[in-house]
């Protein structure tokens, strides 16, 4: 039933504690609930993949662990990298951790890249910020990184402005801004949604050169299922501010468990074989501010029986590391 | 007899604000060759720039080409905006990718569906409203829907709308310009199977306009891949994916996420500049297997020996050397 091919892991566990370690993170918006209590871990070197559809909460976990939502968000758990509390940090304890030890690129590097800086001097700035080098030594470092993320030409390139430089130019020197602080982890919400594909293949590609070469862990925010599985060892599927399925890549698309990653699946068109009739999944998203009671997937999935509107269901575990959130979940 | 005959058309734009700001001409497309026919889908697939939406406003006569010619039901495409072209829009119709902004905002749902009804005088204000419930119904949208306004609706629901609009006049030809890019995959496969089911109701012909491969792949009988204004590939989907014969549709196939590829082969290069083009065939300063000839002449789409893929590239033509063509 599945079109996605996924490689063989590129990296093997020993089990080591977490580098992050999230704890029923809550977000409302003006009293309207997005995030309804996510527990998520990363361990150093992981790639972990976060798929949904838009609105499902993606981007706001990550925004809430790094204390980068509006004022008007109310969230509550806890976010530890290592042993400290990064929830309701002080200022200066988040610009610490962010961009040094835990690095962030988004969908549309034009708007993160200032217009008026050329970007040599921009990801100089990144590198005194969080290494403390100034000067010659700073944009030392910048050429060093414009050229570790395959900016041709980088010296020549250090003048340039973000408008001079294609999209995918500009996200690798997002990606090299984001290096400057030798991160453990990098978080990438959707980095390549607004790129063509075969300039997309470039900026993965880097990313898992990047990955092997420094170690460092990786959170990659996508609604597409295909540059997650090639790209991830675990994913968490979400659905209405909840994580409704974790697991192994290979175990996530070779057995999806929930109804919702099942659906995910069979929307997606095939490349080869029989054309068949796609699985769409009926209906929408849910608005956070009208959720329905029990499951919120219920509405819209072919599996529901009544008892799926008395109470949510827990996210348990399918196989041993394989967890799903669905009383109607296939067990292995 | 095809529905619609692009016969070799190009159409080159004047850029005031060139890459330096010089001005400059752009080819946005070129000696690009196409058929649709009637209850058929052709697929055209190729990245931004590379003169999809270009090809697909000619198709409809909205532009006019500056060489080569457009056919509809075998007459010559009239000009934009005159009485016969006015007439034609009937019977040829747009699905945009952004929903939003080809609906008017303050109008309600009804009154937008009704209105290509209401510009070509078709029926009375009771037939209209009929005829209007009866495309709510065929596009998936409940009939309280026709009394809301473009915001209220989810971005599939605004999808369904504007294709009941291009439904309205019961059209032979649809012109969809990525009409799901912006949607969720699950929205996405929705509007898809949609779109299989219309045409297979009503006999429609389709030029359905994607950057996706997979959605192209679904929906499609034949596939045109673009590249820099050129056609530099066409042929049944199925053979066309599993077997790209030009290196840049190989990287393509190979660059699709989740796929066979896993991007072992990744093409280098940033995508051209349309305003600066390379000399000889557009792709050869990407192209892993360019050779001399490659950089001189422009290859022409053609069929390949023993398959006869259409194709246009020296190498896959095995006239890789300087002069071997007759
Ligand atoms: N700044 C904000 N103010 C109010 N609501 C927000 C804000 N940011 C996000 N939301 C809401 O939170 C939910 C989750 O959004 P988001 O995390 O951006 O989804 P995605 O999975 O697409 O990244 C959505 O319903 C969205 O509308
Ligand atoms: N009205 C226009 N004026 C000037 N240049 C244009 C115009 N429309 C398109 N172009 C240029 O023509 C080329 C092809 O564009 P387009 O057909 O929109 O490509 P696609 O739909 O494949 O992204 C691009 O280089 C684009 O910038
Ligand atoms: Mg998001
Ligand atoms: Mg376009």
């Amino acid at each position: 039933m599945n079109h996605l091919v996924h490689p063989a892991s590129q990296t093997s566990f020993v089990p080591t504690d977490p580098l992050v370690t999230i704890r029923d993170l809550t977000v409302a918006f003006h009293g309207t609930v997005a995030l309804h209590g996510i527990d998520l871990h990363i361990r150093p070197g992981e790639s972990l993949g976060l798929v949904g559809e838009s609105g499902c909460g993606k981007s706001v976990t990550w925004l809430a662990a790094l204390g980068l939502l509006p004022k008007s968000a109310n969230v509550a758990g806890s976010v530890r990298l290592q042993g400290q509390e990064l929830l309701h940090a002080t200022g200066p304890v988040l610009d610490r951790v962010r961009g040094g030890r835990i690095a962030m690129i988004f969908q549309d590097p034009a708007s993160s890249l200032n217009p008026v800086h050329r970007i040599g001097r921009q990801v100089a700035e990144a590198v005194r910020l969080h290494r403390g080098l100034s000067g010659a030594g700073a944009r030392a470092e910048a050429l060093r990184l414009l050229d570790q993320v395959g900016i041709p030409g980088a010296r020549a390139r250090m003048d340039a402005y973000p408008h001079e430089m294609s999209g995918g130019q500009n996200q690798r020197v997002m990606i090299a801004a984001a290096l400057a602080g030798r991160p453990e982890l990098l978080i990438a919400d959707e980095p390549t949604t607004a790129l063509d594909v075969t300039i997309q293949a470039q900026i993965l590609d880097l990313l898992q050169q990047l990955r092997s070469d420094t170690g460092m862990a990786l959170v990659l925010i996508s609604h597409d299922l295909g540059v997650v599985a090639d790209m991830c060892d675990r994913v968490c599927v979400m659905y209405a501010g909840r994580i409704v399925e974790e697991a192994a890549a290979s175990g996530l698309f070779d057995a999806p468990a929930h109804p919702y990653t099942r659906g995910l699946l069979g929307a997606l068109p095939a490349l080869s074989g029989a054309r068949q009739r796609l699985q769409a999944i009926p209906g929408r998203v849910p608005d956070p501010s009208s959720m329905p009671p029990g499951c919120a997937f219920a509405p819209r999935c072919e599996r529901r029986i009544d008892a799926c509107d008395a109470g949510l269901p827990p996210l348990d575990a399918i196989t041993p590391g394989h967890l799903a959130a669905c009383i109607r979940a296939d067990r292995g | 007899m095809s529905l619609l005959t692009l016969d070799h058309v190009s159409r080159i734009y004047a850029m005031r604000r060139g890459w330096l700001g010089r001005a400059s001409a752009v080819q946005a497309v070129e000696a690009v060759s196409l058929t649709v026919q009637p209850g058929r889908t052709l697929g055209v697939v190729g990245e931004s720039g590379c003169g999809k939406s270009t090809t697909g406003r000619l198709a409809l006569g909205l532009e006019v080409p500056d060489a080569g010619t457009v056919q509809f039901a075998g007459q010559a495409m009239p000009p934009p905006n005159s009485a016969a072209w006015r007439t034609l829009r009937a019977r040829m119709q747009l699905v945009p990718q952004d929903p939003l902004g080809a609906l008017d905002r303050r109008l309600s749902v009804a009154r937008q569906i009704a209105e290509p009804l209401t510009i070509h005088g078709i029926g009375d204000a009771g037939e209209r409203a009929d005829r209007v419930a009866m495309l709510l119904q065929d596009v998936g949208l409940r009939a309280d829907q026709a009394a809301r306004y473009p915001h209220a609706l989810s971005g599939g629901q605004r999808q369904r709308v504007v294709l009941a609009r291009a439904l309205a006049t019961g059209p032979d030809l649809l012109v969809c310009d990525e009409p799901v890019s912006a949607l969720d995959v699950s929205i996405q496969a929705q509007i898809v199977n949609l779109l299989v089911d219309l045409q297979a109701q009503r006999q429609i012909g389709m030029l359905f306009i994607s950057h996706d491969l997979r959605v192209i792949r679904q929906i499609s009988h034949d596939v045109a891949v673009m590249y820099l204004g050129r056609v530099i590939e066409r042929g049944d989907p199925d053979a066309v994916f599993a077997d790209p014969a030009h290196p840049y549709a190989q990287a393509l196939v190979a660059a699709i996420p989740g796929g066979r590829g896993g991007r072992r082969a990744v093409l280098q290069g940033d995508p051209p500049n349309p305003a600066d083009r390379p000399t000889g065939c557009a792709f050869h300063p990407r192209c892993p297997a360019a050779v001399s000839r490659c950089r001189a002449e422009v290859p022409v789409l053609k069929p390949r020996p023993g398959d006869g893929r259409l194709v246009a590239c020296h190498v896959a033509q095995g006239e890789s050397e300087l002069g071997l063509a007759a």
